[in-house]
């Protein structure tokens, strides 16, 4: 008897840490031994990532594919299931178009998974409509930076954050949401370095912040303006750097000349000395990095909050160079990955233009088909479509909408309405309730692929053990799926194979292969077979030439507090329970730590209100109620609450506001408007 | 130092000595200070050294640990253990710079109603000299 | 420990296999990597083990957790530069079959530092400390000694559910449950994310812990102060192995 430790990339977050699973000899998966050596981890973890292996091999597991019949969703074999959705995505097709049916790829699935199934949309069935969660979280950011840089990805790595000597943190719980990067910025803060955190709550990461700075949530655009006011007051701005390498400064400097000090502190809540001395801080020093999180992106002005946060780092010159730089922290662990393979409705792998003539004829060559050139629907607009009885038929890999997805009450609808909706989960979900087909699929552990972290790193995932019963990998399941709907091109042998097409058509992994990356950290762009990748973006020049800057205004957000609905409702991540907890809720020691859902409500606020701590509450807002826990708390500012989206008993997501932001279709899961009373 | 500091005190007592020494100090209606809050157990040695890191941590300012005299343990060898841990407790909170005399082992029989109150009203006074527990200000 | 994959993999190698690249500059815990697995495994291990490990063995063979005749070590020597990260004083295993016979550093230069403080600056060093603990458990899950199934430290009496950092208690009690089994391999400090230096607090301790009773864990023979009388007799009706 023996036991084989499998080096592997962590299935939580977008941090991407490396570690050892401990299989035995009868494929039990036994425990999770960090990697010394791991150049992004350092051979630590956060408490998931410790319990990375208790999920695998839950008893909960789907292990045969299910088919909806009279009595419910009832055991089938792969022949039938295949068969019923074949037959049925070809009937939807011919009766009414095939932008009638929308896929949704997986940030939790490979890289060559997400290639497949947006080949699956694009070839297999001929349409564009294909997209994923990062709609949800990180949407605003790849528009916001493909216009400010021509790049919407992370400029710096994760391994800078310790040397540097300024962190500005806004819109992100670093320590709860990606501990590991957190701990970055926990040993640049032991060096010295001056840690700025500008949140709503007062987070782990604020309590040991040099400068904490708390605004009311939604007016983000006018402190970032008003910061940049200051900077170009007092003359920090970098002006050779707005001169060789941006444009439009002119229209930026006119855009903030009304945010001062005091206006600001009267939008935001900021104190103005706070704001002044921030702005100092960050613009003086060399080695100041800028991480932001979902604070910024989920609003719907996302794009342009963004585009702001472009704005702050090219005043100050603060990118191309070692530890400065932009840095969206993504939340899946391949959400990065998931675009970068094309899962997106206008974009094809490599973010090339679904749009543009050109690039649809070289993919059209290289697929051998003709495809559509017709942008395809977000996942939020395609949810409207199902809801209105536009979209007929919906595969979504791996993902569960009825709990991440904004006002659950209309996605339940949405799915209600569907004439095929076909689910390939790991677990039985509040989604895959609905579906027609549920297809078992394996999970990381299962499979062989990549995963393409926050810091563009693509990282091994190796399989260790089979996959329960008879789940399938998401990459043989697409593969059938694409050979039964008549298409050629999926006849993959291994994701090495999948991997090698996808460099070919995507000129930023070019050079990517698993030979390459099992040895080293490798990040895109990777042009060429023998580019080792690139740690720092847009260091000579930005990917589209000059930077440019945005001239935004703060707006306020969609729906503001109101007699009827007092109170702002913020939505986010605790440490211990991850997105819709399929996984984490199904790992003892993680649900131990945080097994209920809780609001947090401010101590004066819930005086006012008569509520203590521990009590039974009703949180409501025009579009749902749920119940659930209340936290008195002095770490969440008055007139706002919080509520993590974990739980799907008293989901969050029942509350939000679907409100869209035009350009990148994200909707505002960060305010709206909400009232408290006791249950 | 703060003239009117109100310490707040646990004292955990074993059933068969020193809380039956507390109750005949009550009994024989001797004087004692009024901020101690007795949790009566069974044996000292139920008292985990967690119970006494705990209480330290939250900010109570003195925990006292009762037991009966070694020898007379109702379960023969409970206060061995008792005797064993809470030095090391106090060791182990010096390290970390809390003061050491804030939790303090004593051996009271249930005859002992004298040297309850005397033991009691000692630790009240010395802990009160020692001022409010530096936790109770520290927000984690 | 052996190279794969551009990196150092603790390997358990069957007879036979192919050994592969041996590293040894890479501390990897490898007691506790057996403690994990040992159930699934047969037969007699070899195992490579620095000075500290053979006393994390000898805590574990005492109290029954793994049987001594199944385990066959190879000494591992450290080298100077590993004995000075762990400021260790007790580098060299019983026999050196790998690696260097290193001199012992000159103690701990931070516990020095700290023993010279007044007890409120102490505090005030220790708070801050602690202050940046994530709960990530990384040192209960990767030290050799802790073995207990049903740990204390996840009981929402001593250590509150969901609270980030965790408060004084989480590490004050570990403190004390590690007090009579620490055997200084330094496993908590360099997993931990917080770059909090418990290794200088264990050394604390177990000064603490020598001076009550005359006591350094690490010996198979001698059984921990903890768990006898006050005339060293074991304690009767012991269900509990631990303190």
């Amino acid at each position: 008897m023996s036991v084989k430790h499998v080096l592997t990339t962590c299935p939580y977050c977008g941090t991407g840490c490396n570690f050892f699973l401990q299989v035995s000899d009868d494929g039990k998966v036994l425990g999770v031994v960090p990697c010394k050596t791991d150049e992004i981890s350092l051979g630590r973890l956060c408490i998931k990532g410790y319990n990375a292996h208790a999920f695998i091999q839950h008893p909960d597991r789907l292990t045969h594919p299910l088919v909806r019949e009279s009595g419910g969703l009832k055991q089938t074999t792969w022949d039938k299931a295949f068969e019923k959705i074949v037959h049925e995505v070809t009937r939807i097709r011919e009766k009414y178009g095939p932008d009638s049916i929308a896929v949704l790829a997986s940030a939790k699935c490979t890289n060559e998974e997400n290639y497949l199934f947006q080949k699956l949309a694009r070839v297999a069935i001929g349409t564009n409509n294909v997209d994923h969660c990062a709609r949800l979280c990180h949407s605003s950011t790849v528009s916001g930076l493909l216009t400010s840089f021509g790049s919407g990805a992370m400029t710096n790595t994760i391994p800078e954050f310790d040397n540097a000597d300024c962190v500005l943190v806004t819109g992100s719980n670093t320590l709860e949401a990606h501990p590991m990067i957190g701990a970055r910025i926990l040993t640049a803060y032991d060096k010295g370095a001056k840690i700025i955190v500008v949140d709503p709550r007062e987070t782990p990461l604020s309590r040991i912040a040099y400068l904490s700075l708390h605004q009311k949530p939604g007016t983000d655009i006018a402190w970032i303006n008003g910061m940049i006011k200051v900077i170009i007051d007092e003359g920090l701005h970098n002006e050779e750097f707005i001169k060789n390498r941006t444009t439009m400064f002119d229209q930026l400097k006119e855009a903030v000349k009304d945010y001062t000090p005091e206006k600001v502190e009267s939008i935001t809540g900021i104190p103005k000395k706070d704001l002044i001395s921030a702005a100092r801080i960050y613009a003086k020093t060399e080695k100041a990095m800028l991480a932001y999180a979902m604070g910024i992106t989920q609003h719907s002005n996302g794009t342009n909050l963004v585009k702001s946060m472009a704005n702050l780092a090219m005043v100050c010159g603060h990118i191309g160079k070692e530890s400065t730089g932009v840095n969206p922290l993504r939340g899946q662990c391949n959400v990065q990955g998931s675009c970068d393979a094309g899962g997106l409705p206008d974009l094809y792998p490599g973010y090339q233009r679904v749009v543009d003539p050109e690039v649809r004829s070289k993919f059209e060559k290289a697929w051998g088909k003709e495809l559509s050139g017709a942008k395809g629907l977000t996942l939020t607009c395609a949810i409207k479509e199902a809801e209105v009885g536009k979209l007929k038929a919906l595969i979504i890999f791996g993902e569960n909408i009825m709990v991440a997805d904004p006002d659950i009450a209309h996605v339940e609808k949405a799915l209600k309405g569907l004439e095929l909706l076909v689910v390939a989960e790991v677990f039985p979900t509040e989604t895959s309730k609905f579906a027609h087909v549920v297809l078992p699929a394996g999970c990381y552990a299962e499979k062989d692929g990549t995963f393409t972290n926050t810091d563009r790193a693509v990282r091994r995932v190796r399989k260790a053990v089979e996959p329960p019963g008879e789940a399938m990998a998401d990459w043989q399941i697409a593969c059938e799926l694409g050979k039964r709907l008549g298409a050629s091109g999926f006849d993959f042998k291994s994701p090495s194979e999948i991997m090698d097409e996808m460099a070919s058509l995507a000129p930023i992994y070019a050079g990517i292969n698993y030979q390459k990356i099992d040895g080293q950290v490798t990040r895109w762009p990777c042009p060429s077979k023998d580019h080792t990748g690139t740690r720092i973006l847009h260091t000579l020049k930005f990917t589209k030439g000059l930077g440019e800057f945005a001239p935004v205004q703060h707006a306020p957000p969609a729906e503001e507090p109101s007699e009827d609905y007092p109170l702002i409702l913020t939505t986010g991540r605790n440490l211990f329970q991850y997105h819709t907890g399929t996984m984490t809720r199904r790992s003892p020691k993680l649900e131990r730590e945080a097994p209920e859902p809780y609001v947090e409500l401010n101590r004066g606020d819930a005086k006012k209100l008569e509520i203590v701590d521990g009590e039974r509450v009703m949180v409501s807002s025009r579009r749902g109620a749920i119940t659930l826990k209340a936290r008195v708390t002095d770490r969440i500012i008055p007139g706002s609450i919080f509520i993590p989206f974990h739980y799907a008993e008293a989901a969050a997501n029942r509350l939000t506001n679907a409100a869209l932001d035009p350009i990148s279709n994200i909707p505002e899961l960060k305010v709206c408007a909400a009232k408290v009373q006791k249950a | 130092m703060m003239a009117e500091f109100d310490p707040t005190i646990l004292a955990f007592c074993c059933n068969w000595c020193s809380y039956a020494g507390a109750d005949l100090a009550g009994v024989s209606r001797l004087q004692m200070p009024p901020n101690v809050h007795v949790i009566r157990v069974m044996c000292s040695a139920s008292v985990k050294p967690e119970y006494l890191m705990k209480a330290v941590s939250q900010g109570v300012d003195g925990v006292l640990v009762l037991g009966c005299h070694i020898g007379d343990c109702h379960y023969m060898t409970g206060n061995h253990r008792t005797a064993k841990r809470v030095p090391l407790v106090k060791k182990i909170m010096g390290d970390v710079g809390l003061d050491e005399r804030r939790v303090r082992l004593d051996w009271v029989s249930a005859a002992e109603g004298e040297k309850f109150q005397k033991v009691i009203t000692e630790f009240v006074n010395e802990v009160k000299e020692l001022g409010p527990n530096p936790l109770r200000s520290v927000r984690f | 420990m052996r190279e794969e994959h551009g990196n150092v993999a603790p390997a358990l190698v069957s007879k036979g296999d192919d050994i592969g690249d041996v590293r040894i500059d890479v501390p990897y815990q490898l007691v506790n990597i057996l403690e994990t697995i040992y159930p699934w495994t047969s037969g007699k291990i070899a195992i490579l083990t620095r000075r500290c490990d053979e006393k994390a063995l000898a805590e574990l063979f005492k109290r029954g957790l793994i049987d001594e005749a199944r385990i066959a070590m190879i000494g591992l020597g450290c080298s100077k530069e590993q004995v000075r990260l762990c400021r260790c004083e007790d580098p060299v295993p019983t026999k050196v079959d790998v690696g260097e016979a290193s001199a012992p550093a000159k103690g701990d230069e931070l516990e020095a530092k700290l023993s010279k403080m007044s007890p409120e600056e102490r505090l005030r060093f220790w708070v801050g400390q602690f202050k940046k603990c994530n709960k990530c458990f990384a040192c209960t899950t990767n030290c050799p000694v802790c073995f207990c199934d049903d740990c204390v430290l996840e009981e929402k009496t001593f250590v509150s559910e969901l609270g980030i950092p965790p408060g004084m208690s989480f590490h004050l009690i570990r403190s004390f449950h590690l007090a009579d089994k620490c055997i200084e391999c330094g496993e908590c400090e360099r997993s931990c994310p917080a770059s909090i230096p418990l290794l200088t607090l264990r050394k604390m301790v177990l000064k603490d812990v020598k001076e009550l009773f005359d006591y350094t864990p690490g010996d198979k023979k001698t059984s921990s102060p903890l768990l006898t009388t006050l005339d060293d007799q074991p304690l009767v009706g012991d269900e509990c192995n631990e303190c």
